[in-house]
């Protein structure tokens, strides 16, 4: 109670400074802009650091004080990594690999966001109740019996082994059901009146206006996918098959022999493809989890 | 106007979105041989498979040796499969899902690490090969120390055959150690002196310079300092048996009377009273800003330190040579000795080599593969650079390390002629929990107060107690 | 309103799409319903018989396993109970699941934290640039691996050379032993799991704030409420359902840290920051007891089943639905 006078004691004290509100303000971003460019510095810094250490021969690595600019840039680091690793192979493998998730999840958590959100039938409470508890489960609990699986199936050792098992995607379907549910129920009733069938109405009215919510879980899946190591650590055995975390890897060499310039050659390299799908995707990725269609 | 230009925009972006999807079937279809492994090369004929830890760039050596064992053996297919892992461990853990996929290699290349793991559940061993066979390996066992082939003797069998090995010296920074006015270390100095040379490095340069810098592995971490104290964090014992092949090979050998059936580590030894005085001469080491704290995993930050001049010493083997040389090190900027000497100079040493696998469809094509591997041809093709030191003690000389160092490359195979108990990294068939057990209890033993140390050891004790009751 | 994954409104537009929707199919009642019996299914086929096969397969598989003793080279024998009575008593393994508990806790309090105080102050007024910037620089380490990660912040956190300790000396600060004592490897696990993945958080907090409506605010300056005091009253109510989403994902996610500490500090030194999925990792693909490692997953399922529904349970009491 004493608490909330006195607040309000304090409140109107300031009240009749209003006409000062515009400097105020001004301080408070000048503040806000140094707070935030302190965490952008916490956050970037590492990242600007490997970048240089990769361009300086490894004798240099430890410099102190680190260098963050890389000004003489020294590529041997980068000849190095394309020298020990098929690494065109490695992209190609990742890529083929993560795309086929991404596409996949797109469709399948679409259709299955639909149903959830949508469309009624019995069970749907306790079936997508059971979609999500799947989340809950560590993939080091399953990665036995689903390798056994894919041994059944005959796929062992191939990157349809990697790919098949991720597509059914939980939080993908989660996130789809969220999304049909945000969309004004009416459109389909339009449609309805109009005697298109449910599938119809999905295809030419839903599915179109869900591109942004499906847009997030590829890109989403992409970027678990890409960097994925555990998985393909266990599934895959040839190295025809690696992707590139797991090529990455053997760049550390035997006993840790390996140079610490082109171990962060190789880190930087790898992140180029999943930068340039962020770039693309950081827009849709934004509005699809800022506003959904509440525009 | 606005309806059709509507329509116009649906239409393209119809276009677009089918375009799009066609795209991605087409891609799919076209990569299909790529998306079910199809296009590998030798998959699923009945070629003799062997398994190696390695990567791509290894594909060159590999390749020469494949192509000179065709001309030599040219019945049998072979293909080699490399499996890039970080360590042994991650090796071994692919080469078991391999034979959970039903798909196993018929030969693996297995390190110290794994060879009584092996031994105890998945290889073959070798013994009736190398009788009938012994005319023709009298050349490679001359040549190759028998400490190395012990330790691939398990219950009196002989499962492997060394191709290469690593024992952990001393390296050290030239220019540190005459920084600080010192000259290259007697062959036989002693703890005393190791330490006192990291305190006169540590005075020359009390800044941004580390005098002795060791990760915590299994291989080079604490071993080699209990083995000089002349124990072990496991109680070390051997089986009987063997004899065929001691006294078939190594006769005339002056170690003959060491040799034995294989190391047996069957109980743990961290209560001992000499485990507890070579960790707490760690911890002095650490205490005094000598030596780090060690850390666990890998020791990436080593090369980029001491090519750049911040270590004095470190234990590593001669695996290290081309590292170095690719970091940047001449041949004089680095050189290596002898581990230190304590109660004894035993050093501690890992090695690897061939082993046929117990499925192996084809046994005898596999031995010949690996009686090919053994050969001074194939082993010349194999390691050209020092990025490890052959098995072979012929090929340990002035050309493999020319232009690279160090300049007493000698030391190498010097640690096994001159050191003949110097033993293998402690594996048995539960090495994996033992290591775990053994790596997770260094850093707070040499990094706290007496009180910490015992109690670290303790743990240590317990831990190893449970990893040795399991079933491996 | 709603947002796509804030939809907490969920209940209240299902109730109100169904109703309509019943009544808007009059004309071909049957045939429609017929349809709309089997059509559901279609729609779910390819998600529910891939979950099932790849995943409720496996999770059954892997409970049946927890009663077998295998290592996959011999045939599996079954010994009841045996492997959870080892696992209970396994001191390595209690010691895990307590880290793993800790760690979220920590954890998870720091990325919701950072990510809730950081998504406030961008979305408040800001140039349009600098706003894009930090949102882009916030998201960032997402796209890295956390293998990636953990082998730069590595070299990071060295004790003699790391940058981490260099700027720590110009506050005075001695070198910190960051990888080689529990407390300081444990920092650094959580420190840099909270690097990569507080930027998720960020982004869904982002979207809760965005779809609070200004005139909520706007009403709320007028009552006299400014600053932190306006975010206390108005923003975290509002955006209460994003929290529940946002700390669910989080600890979901964090009960199953793997990555940062395998590569960081292999779990040690000591059991300091061996974590839960570690341990059945080593236990199966190190020491080959499969039936061990599907015992601890089957407890560490249970757990985080149990902390999930726990939190839904606590959130009818404390989400404040719009």
């Amino acid at each position: 109670m004493t608490t909330t006078s006195t607040q309000r004691a304090a409140v109107e004290r300031l009240a009749p400074q209003r006409p000062a509100p515009r400097k105020k303000r001004n301080w408070s971003m000048a503040g806000r802009i140094v707070l935030l460019l302190i965490a952008s510095v916490f956050i970037l810094g590492p990242v600007l650091w490997t970048l240089s250490t990769s361009l300086r021969p490894p004798a240099e690595s430890f410099q102190l004080p680190p260098s963050f600019l890389p000004l003489n840039p020294d590529f041997s680091s980068y000849d190095q990594v394309f020298k020990q690793l098929n690494i065109m192979l490695l992209v190609l493998n990742s890529a083929l690999v993560t795309g086929l998730i991404a596409v996949g999840q797109m469709f399948t958590a679409a259709l299955a966001g639909y149903a959830f959100a949508n469309l009624k039938f019995r069970g749907r409470g306790a079936l997508f109740s059971i979609v999500l508890a799947t989340m809950m489960v560590p993939a080091q609990v399953t990665i036995v019996p689903v390798f056994m699986l894919i041994r059944g199936i005959g796929l062992s050792d191939t990157l349809l082994a990697l790919i098949l098992p991720a597509i059914p995607t939980a939080f993908g379907t989660f996130l789809m059901r969220q999304y049909f549910l945000g969309l004004p129920s009416d459109l389909g009733e339009a449609a309805a009146i109009d005697g298109a069938s449910p599938w119809r109405t999905f295809r030419s009215v839903y599915a179109p206006l869900a591109m942004p919510g499906m847009a997030i879980v590829g890109i989403l899946a992409f970027n678990y996918h890409w960097n994925e190591f555990f998985r393909p650590l266990i599934l895959t055995i040839s190295e025809q098959n690696f992707t590139l975390p797991l090529g990455l890897v053997s760049l550390q060499g035997n006993l840790g022999t390996g140079s610490i310039s082109v171990v962060l050659a190789g880190v930087i390299l790898s992140m180029i493809p999943a930068l340039v799908v962020f770039m693309f995707g950081q827009r849709a990725l934004r509005d699809g989890l800022t506003a959904g269609t509440g525009k | 106007m606005a309806g059709s230009n509507g329509k116009l925009r649906e239409i393209s972006r119809r276009t677009a979105l089918g375009a799009l999807g066609a795209g991605i079937v087409g891609a799919t279809v076209a990569s299909w041989p790529r998306l079910t492994g199809m296009d590998i090369p030798g998959r699923g004929d009945n070629s003799l498979s062997i398994a190696i830890l390695g990567t791509a760039a290894d594909a060159a050596a590999r390749q020469r040796v494949i192509d000179a064992f065709a001309k030599v053996h040219p019945e049998v297919k072979v293909k080699v499969q490399a499996i890039q892992a970080a360590d042994w461990k991650d090796f071994f853990t692919k080469i078991l899902t391999m034979v959970a996929a039903g798909t196993p290699p018929d030969v693996v290349y297995v390190a110290t690490e794994g060879a009584q793991l092996f031994a105890e559940k998945l290889a073959h061993p070798l013994d009736e090969y190398l009788r009938r066979d012994a005319a023709d390996m009298k050349e490679y066992f001359a040549d190759v120390h028998p400490s190395l082939v012990e330790a691939f003797m398990y219950k009196g069998s002989l499962f492997q055959l060394p191709i290469d090995w690593n024992a952990a010296n001393m390296y050290y920074n030239t220019s540190a150690l005459q920084q600080a006015g010192l000259e290259r270390p007697a062959d036989n100095w002693t703890q005393v002196d190791f330490r006192n040379s990291l305190a006169a490095m540590r005075k020359a340069r009390p800044q941004d310079f580390t005098p002795y810098y060791w990760t915590n592995r299994l291989f080079g971490g604490v071993v080699p300092w209990l083995y000089a104290n002349d124990t072990s964090f496991l109680k070390e014992s051997k089986s009987t048996g063997g004899e065929w092949l001691w006294d078939s090979f190594y006769a005339q050998d002056p170690s003959r009377g060491l040799r034995s059936g294989g190391y047996q580590w069957l109980e743990p030894n961290a209560d001992d009273p000499r485990v507890y005085e070579s960790f707490d001469y760690l911890r002095g080491l650490v205490k005094d800003g000598l030596g780090v704290r060690p850390e666990e995993g890998g020791g990436n930050s080593l090369v980029g330190l001491f090519a750049s001049n911040r270590i004095g010493m470190t234990p590593a083997g001669g695996y290290w040579v081309e590292g170095l040389h690719e970091a940047g090190m001449k041949e004089d900027d680095f050189d290596v000795q002898f581990f230190p000497r304590w109660r004894t100079q035993r050093h501690q040493f890992g090695t690897a080599g061939y082993a046929i696998m117990k499925t192996a469809k084809d046994k005898d094509a596999a031995w010949e593969w690996l009686k090919f591997a053994s050969s001074l041809e194939a082993m010349r093709l194999v390691f050209p650079t020092p990025n490890t030191t052959p098995a072979r003690r012929s090929m340990v000389n002035e050309q493999l390390y020319a232009g690279r160092g160090p300049k007493h490359w000698k030391v190498f195979y010097d640690t096994l002629d001159k050191f003949p108990t110097t033993g293998p990294i402690p594996a048995p068939p539960q090495q994996a929990a033992v290591e775990t057990a053994l790596m997770k209890n260094v850093s707070l033993a040499v990094s706290g107060d007496e009180n910490q140390l015992k109690q670290a050891l303790a743990s240590m004790q317990r831990d190893l107690e449970i990893a040795l009751r399991r079933q491996a | 309103m709603s947002t796509a994954t804030t939809g907490m409104s969920t209940k209240r537009r299902n109730g109100a799409g169904s109703k309509r929707r019943n009544g808007a199919a009059p004309g071909s009642e049957t045939t429609g319903r017929q349809r709309q019996r089997w059509l559901p299914w279609a729609f779910l086929a390819p998600t529910i018989l891939g979950m099932g096969l790849f995943t409720l397969v496996p999770i059954v598989a892997s409970v049946v396993l927890a009663f077998f003793r295998w290592d996959i080279i011999s045939a599996p024998s079954f010994v009841g109970f045996d492997n959870f009575a080892e696992v209970v008593q396994d001191p390595t393994v209690r010691v895990s699941f307590l880290n793993t508990i800790m760690f979220v806790v920590v954890a998870v309090a720091l990325q919701l934290g950072l990510a809730l105080a950081l998504a406030i102050m961008v979305q408040e007024k800001l140039p349009a640039w600098l706003r894009v910037f930090f949102r882009s620089a916030f998201f960032f380490p997402l796209i890295l691996s956390a293998a990636s990660v953990s082998i730069f912040m590595r070299y990071l956190f060295n004790e003699q050379f790391g940058v981490v300790n260099w700027l720590l000396s110009f506050v005075g600060i001695p070198a910190v032993p960051w990888l080689t004592t529990p407390a300081g490897s444990a920092a650094v696990v959580i420190l840099v799991y909270v690097w990569q993945n507080f930027g998720f958080s960020f982004l869904l907090f982002i979207g809760g704030l965005a779809s609070i409506p200004t005139e909520t605010y706007e009403a709320a300056s007028i009552d006299g409420a400014t600053g932190w005091r306006k975010h206390l009253h108005v923003t975290l109510p509002l955006l209460s359902p994003t929290t529940l989403v946002a700390s669910v994902m989080a600890i979901i996610n964090a009960l199953q840290v793997f990555d940062q500490p395998y590569v960081l500090t292999r779990g040690g030194p000591g059991d300091s920051t061996r974590t839960a999925v570690m341990v059945i990792f080593e236990s199966a693909f190190q020491r080959l007891e499969f039936g061990q490692a599907s015992a601890i997953g089957v407890i560490l399922t249970l757990i985080i089943m149990a902390i999930t529904a726990a939190q839904f349970r606590l959130s009818k009491r404390f989400v404040f639905y719009q």
